[in-house]
């Protein structure tokens, strides 16, 4: 994309109902609003309603950094890891929404970020760290315990 | 390496792995699908029946995961993942491309299949390493046809294969070829029951054969020219090829023609057949090898004395990018010197069955700064390890073999070579070390000079020898190494030992999770002080120890907990084993014992092997094996 493409702004609503306005060139890092952008469907108001102001926010500054000629490769680089030093939840989010709108790059961050924090985990701190409950009863969950130890280690 | 999609139909829910981009993107809810034709994108590839489905939340999560789950490759963290909740485990199961099965017995192919859909690499364990010292009798298992015949039909994608002390066939072999037309990579290690023929299809069959390691294994010759089997006319996409174990004899010529058409090939393993003129014109055409196992390293008797010989050390200092040299099956002393320009630059070096002097290796050595691993026969003596000591600073691995295996020998290395290593190699990790004598101060010296050590095996061979200094027991050795070295985890002991060594081990052994006895200890304590003492263990094996029924019932609490426990010629009871088994019945437990596998009330029992199974006796147990229940 180059930038004297015109200012073409996309508007897009998060679930909350908050409105952002970015120029294309910022929204096109995602590959989903870039396909909706070159079928012509980015007209109007894009709803978001997976993705909350807050992190459709994080998002769009992602996507304006990248694009910013100003930011050296140095900023950029310490921009990207601070910019994953996040609450829990908030990453949980961003996972969500980074996967849903594809943006380049910060999708593959995040899923390591995630990855990272599940190695070297037990199954109920991993079950802690993501808020998630666990369905087995005790007997599925022994069962694939000792296949896990006895059979796969 | 991904399968192309249009190969499969798109009903197959064997599809291959995802591609890290492929995550599929959730279809927003049709609110946003304003225009016609807007089918939502998908990134890359992926099921394409999911473009037209509104995705469900839990959909959307599984698709996530899946590419979480891509970071994750050690067992320890999928099999932790696995166990989050039931989501977790079925992507999990679905995303697992390596599969590692420790011991073949303890769960059947039809179950590993049934869990893990998508595999790509496989490495399976069969026989317990004792066998490889003829104390188990031949034909007692670990088949590989199991196997590959549910593999067949559960991986058609299956690119590797890696397998150790397994029986493997020439069937085996053709179906393993038959049957995965992306398969890249063989490694048998300590495998048998196959030969040239089984070899042969293999070479013609497997068109992306990238590796083909045949390490340490039993291969018979079927008269079969198997080199001569890789396609001809095409370049090959060889990296690998490994045959110093394979005692037939090759076609040479055909080996030359596919060494040139290999551009990729960088290790090749020659075995003893080839002389070294043949590796010379190897090498010519293969300047770019990083790993060379030199064959014979001799010329034919053929060649007359005074014909004129080819330029060594100019081929291997071509060689700029070699960094391990291994080989040297028949030497000639006289060609070592050749070898000098590529010294500085190795990293392994194995002269195993190089039978070479002190002075011979000195020659050598003094350049070999870069050595990390290094094998060797203890015909270099203790000068011999001195030199290694003073100049390769950053070995982490050292093993010593015999040249002379008995009882009596001479022992031409001793306590002095090891407190030479010791002091000079201060990164050692790991060692092996056959000797005739030993003192407990070269022990004690090591377990303070070399804190990184993981793996301490020392093999006295003669049989309760003590120090042979102070005439005591070598209990305080070993004890020390337990004490001082905090990562150890393998340990082989050997020696004069009394129980005392073995409390030493219970006491300070938390990380031992491999432990080889011969010869050793006084009375039962010994072995309950290991089985209660080292909760990580994982590997027993004991021979010629006298432990008896008593001892084995004091480790009911933590069988389930380890991979096997072998136990031979020790004193052990038929009833004292069926206790075991009636009290542990996921425990498979097979004694050898008696003229036809019958055990009577009075004998001991020969040997024992004991595992835990998912799957309840084996089937495929032959006639000496009992299998207590």
């Amino acid at each position: 994309m180059s930038s004297s493409k015109s200012n073409k702004i996309v508007k897009l609503e998060s679930s909350d109902n908050k409105t952002f306005e970015v120029e294309e060139a910022v929204a096109v890092q995602s590959e989903t609003l870039k396909n909706m952008v070159d079928d012509g469907c980015a007209n109007d108001t894009i709803p978001l309603p997976n993705v909350n102001g807050k992190i459709l926010e994080m998002v769009l500054g992602w996507c304006k950094k990248h694009v910013d000629e100003t930011v050296t490769g140095d900023e950029l680089n310490k921009y990207e890891a601070d910019f994953l030093d996040l609450d829990q939840a908030d990453l949980y989010g961003l996972l969500m929404a980074a996967n849903f709108l594809n943006v380049k790059g910060l999708l593959d961050r995040v899923l390591q970020r995630v990855a990272d924090m599940i190695k070297g985990k037990k199954p109920e701190e991993i079950r802690r760290i993501f808020n998630i409950k666990n369905d087995f009863t005790p007997e599925e969950e022994e069962e694939i315990r000792l296949e896990n130890a006895w059979a796969f280690d | 390496m991904r399968k192309d999609r249009t190969e499969m139909s798109e009903d197959d829910d064997r599809s291959p792995p995802l591609d890290l981009r492929g995550a599929d993107i959730a279809e927003s809810s049709s609110k946003t699908r304003n225009c016609s034709g807007v089918t939502g994108p998908v990134a890359g590839p992926g099921p394409s029946s999911m473009e037209f489905q509104a995705p469900y939340p839990d959909q959307v999560l599984e698709n996530v995961l899946e590419n979480v789950l891509q970071f994750l490759s050690t067992r320890r963290d999928r099999n932790a993942a696995s166990l989050v909740c039931k989501s977790w485990c079925r992507v999990e199961a679905l995303t697992r491309s390596e599969l590692f099965i420790g011991n073949c017995y303890s769960v059947s192919p039809r179950r590993a299949t049934a869990r893990f859909a998508r595999v790509q690499a496989v490495a399976i364990k069969g026989r317990p390493r004792f066998a490889d010292f003829n104390l188990m009798p031949l034909d007692w298992g670990a088949h590989f046809a199991p196997w590959v015949n549910a593999m067949a039909a559960a991986y058609p994608w299956l690119e590797k294969v890696y397998l150790k002390r397994m029986s493997v066939s020439d069937d085996d072999l053709t179906l393993l070829a038959e049957s995965f037309p992306s398969f890249k990579e063989l490694v048998l290690v300590c495998c048998d029951g196959f030969g040239t023929s089984g070899l042969a299809v293999i070479a013609s069959k497997c068109r992306h054969l990238r590796v083909l390691d045949l390490i340490e294994s039993e291969v018979s010759d079927d008269d079969v020219d198997w080199i001569a089997c890789f396609p001809e006319s095409e370049t090959s996409c060889l990296e690998s090829l490994i045959f110093d174990c394979v005692e037939c004899p090759i076609n040479f010529e055909a080996l030359e023609r596919l060494v040139v058409r290999s551009p990729s090939l960088k290790k090749l393993r020659l075995n003893r057949v080839v002389s070294i003129g043949q590796l010379y014109r190897l090498m010519v055409r293969a300047p770019q090898l990083t790993h060379i196992g030199t064959g014979s390293f001799r010329a034919p008797e053929s060649v007359a004395q005074g014909d004129p010989e080819p330029d060594y050390t100019a081929a291997f200092a071509a060689c700029k990018s070699l960094v391990c040299l291994s080989g040297f099956r028949e030497i000639l002393a006289d060609y070592l010197p050749v070898i000098h320009p590529v010294c500085a630059n190795l990293t392994s070096l194995n002269f195993s069955y190089a039978n070479v002097d002190a002075e011979q290796l000195k020659s050598v050595i003094l350049h070999c700064h870069k050595l990390q691993t290094f094998w060797v026969l203890d015909s270099i003596c203790d000068e011999g390890l001195q030199a290694v000591a003073a100049t390769c600073k950053d070995l982490h691995e050292l093993r010593v073999f015999p040249i002379d295996a008995r009882e009596d020998s001479e022992g031409p290395v001793s306590e002095v070579g090891l407190q030479a290593i010791s002091e000079g190699c201060r990164k050692l990790q790991s060692i092996l070390y056959f000797c005739q004598h030993m003192t407990n101060a070269a022990v004690i010296a090591m377990s303070n000079n070399c804190p990184d050590l993981e793996v301490f095996r020392l093999c006295i061979m003669g049989r309760h020898r003590p120090d042979h200094v102070t005439g005591a027991p070598m209990d305080e050795g070993f004890g020390a190494i337990v004490r001082n070295c905090k990562k150890l985890t393998r340990l082989a002991i050997s020696g004069l030992l009394t129980d005392r060594a073995f409390s030493y081990i219970g006491k300070y052994g938390k990380l031992v999770r491999t432990l080889s006895v011969a010869f050793a200890g006084d009375s039962d304590m010994g072995l309950k002080y290991v089985l209660e003492g080292c909760p990580r263990l994982q590997k027993l094996e004991i021979r010629d120890s006298p432990f008896g029924d008593s001892a084995l019932l004091s480790g009911l609490h933590h069988y389930y907990n380890m991979r096997f426990l072998w136990m031979s010629s020790c004193r052990l009871s038929p009833q004292g084993c069926q206790e075991i088994a009636r009290a542990l019945p996921r425990l498979v437990v097979e004694v050898f014992g008696g003229e036809n596998g019958e055990l009577h009330g009075d004998e001991t029992v020969d040997i024992l092997y004991m595992y835990r199974s998912l799957e309840g006796p084996r089937e495929d147990a032959p006639g000496f094996v009992t299998i207590l229940q």
